[in-house]
């Protein structure tokens, strides 16, 4: 293991999550034992207490839960000079067996984490605890998720070893030498990518401007919205760096985030996971829409969270055509 | 309309020091009323006063206002409650030293957002009504006992609130002082106010402002009576 301030944040960030998440769960299941609102006795206040101080706490640790996969990242691809053959994280993630997993439970949980606090945020609007139940029971299932993210990402910074020589993206994610799941995954045919991936844009505007208009469709535009999500994660590996590297076949989803390419990779990663988890967040809330105490508050925030997303999404197409209108490459 | 279903309030609860204030009480508390809460110290009445008030949450049982249930409440559904249904006098009155008497009424008002103007002329208001219009520019520590004491009822008022809450508002106050504030009372139930007071002074419950008295000891009711 390399004892840097960053992966020693976040080895000692997710234990702690981990732990956090391990109490309130224990506190979880008394509160779906014994939750009462109707009743006023001393373990019903209690738990009404706690049960704030509880949440609050966890909302920061799931703030920096989803924060901890831009700092994931960061340090992944930091670490490419301590291993010989690595040119960015798409080396250092492969010189053991645990970096690409821990890469994608990162991001599951970031949507996870992230959809946690959305039922959070819509629990809080309401006077009398109305989702105090689901909440708990989200938590509760998110929780192997969490922990073996934990574990994995563990595992992966304590068996870095500097002698190792690894592959980085000439490697792994360029047309002519792709092998193995994430890398075949990277390098679809671009042009019915590109294609689906507009379409879906396209898509999840019209949804989501009708849900906003109209407050139906809830569920359509939230379904949409994933799979749109989902296929533009795959466009950008496998069409959109073609354009910003000005390359015909290298698809890494690492070396956009490098100062040569402005960073540009970061944004596109917050565009896509703002748009994702938003747009999910609004399906999450529907069947909530009628409960007494969030009927005022509830329709609003979806509305917001519908905004949140239309814009994410616009932005990234903006985004991805003004780097395809203006490289210099051309697919055809 | 305030209906309390076996309130318990227990503090240091599970240690060697710990304290029943309050043990059981249930009551119905009629609007538009005085009631005098009256016991020695230690009775509890302070304490009850402060979770009628939302200033605590208890340790057990049900607080109803109106028809909605107010112990449950998340602490920032609380804070608006009581900031818009309640007016707080204090024992030592609590005014700001340091700023003028008009800064100090107005001071509760500010996180309501209401405009500057709207809220000064409103505190202007409360002077005029409490002949203190004169004082509004003084800092407090110039008043005199009686001139603080209806800036701190003025000050409670300054959100038209519901419900005035008394926490032995003339223990220090001397006779005439006492009876000018029973007086104020009577005006306020004149008014549709709702007052709860807590005292054990015979000059506030044996005055004819009061509706009903409330005898407390060792955290219980001992017996609730029309005055």
């Amino acid at each position: 293991m390399f004892f840097k301030p960053d992966i020693l944040a976040l080895f000692v960030g997710a234990l702690l999550v981990s732990s956090m998440l391990l109490y309130a769960d224990y506190f979880g299941v008394k509160i779906l034992r014994h939750w009462d609102i109707r009743s006023g006795s001393e373990l019903q206040l209690a738990l009404e207490r706690k049960t704030y101080l509880i949440t609050t706490l966890m909302a920061y640790a799931f703030a920096f839960q989803a924060a901890s996969l831009f700092l994931f990242i960061c340090t992944a691809d930091h670490l490419h000079v301590f291993f010989t053959g690595a040119m960015c994280a798409a080396g250092s993630l492969n010189v053991n067996p645990w970096g690409y997993p821990a890469a994608v439970f990162k991001v599951v949980n970031f949507l996870l984490a992230g959809m946690w606090l959305t039922l959070n945020y819509a629990d809080n609007q309401g006077y009398d605890y109305p989702l105090v139940r689901q909440k708990y029971l989200f938590l509760l299932a998110i929780t192997p998720m969490i922990l073996a993210e934990a574990a994995v990402q563990g595992a992966y910074f304590l068996d870095l070893k500097p002698e190792v020589i690894t592959s980085c993206c000439g490697t792994l994610f360029t047309s002519v030498a792709a092998k193995g799941f994430f890398s075949e995954l990277a390098i679809l045919p671009p042009l019915p990518t590109q294609i689906a991936c507009f379409a879906g844009l396209a898509a999840t505007l019209i949804t989501g401007i009708f849900f906003y208009r109209q407050s139906k469709g809830g569920y359509l535009f939230s379904s949409i919205s994933l799979l749109t999500f989902i296929i533009s994660w795959l466009a950008l590996f496998s069409f959109i760096c073609l354009y910003i590297y000005e390359l015909p076949t290298h698809h890494c989803p690492f070396c956009i985030l490098h100062p040569e390419y402005h960073y540009i990779g970061y944004l596109f990663y917050l565009l896509l996971l703002g748009g994702g988890l938003a747009g999910l967040g609004v399906g999450l809330l529907m069947p909530f829409r009628k409960t007494t105490s969030l009927e005022k508050n509830l329709p609003a925030f979806q509305k917001r969270l519908t905004l949140i997303s239309l814009f994410s999404y616009v932005l990234f197409a903006a985004l991805a055509t003004y780097e395809i209108v203006f490289s210099n490459l051309t697919l055809k | 309309m305030i209906e309390l279903k076996d309130i318990t309030k227990v503090f240091n609860a599970g240690r060697l020091n710990e304290v029943v204030a309050v043990a059981g009480v249930s009551l119905s508390l009629e609007a538009g009323q005085v009631t005098v809460f009256k016991g020695p110290s230690g009775s509890g009445k302070t304490t009850l006063l402060g979770l009628i008030g939302c200033m605590a949450r208890p340790t057990a049982g049900r607080i109803m206002l109106g028809d909605r249930e107010i112990t449950s409440l998340p602490e920032r559904f609380l804070t608006a409650i009581r900031r818009q249904t309640f007016g707080f006098i204090f024992q030592q009155f609590n005014l700001l030293k340091g700023i003028t008497v008009l800064e100090n009424i107005m001071l509760p008002a500010y996180p309501t957002g209401e405009s500057y103007a709207a809220l000064k002329a409103r505190a202007m208001e409360l002077l005029e009504l409490f002949n203190l219009e004169n004082k509004a520019a003084a800092p407090v520590e110039w008043l005199s006992g009686g001139e603080t004491q209806r800036v701190a009822i003025a000050r409670a008022l300054i959100n038209q609130p519901a419900i005035i809450i008394a926490d032995e508002p003339t223990a220090h106050l001397d006779t005439r002082l006492s009876r000018e504030f029973m007086e104020i009372m009577r005006q306020f139930r004149a008014a549709g106010k709702t007052v709860f007071i807590a005292s054990h002074d015979p000059i506030v419950y044996d005055s004819d402002a009061v509706n009903r008295v409330v005898d407390m000891r060792d955290g219980q009711v001992i017996v609730s009576r029309a005055a």
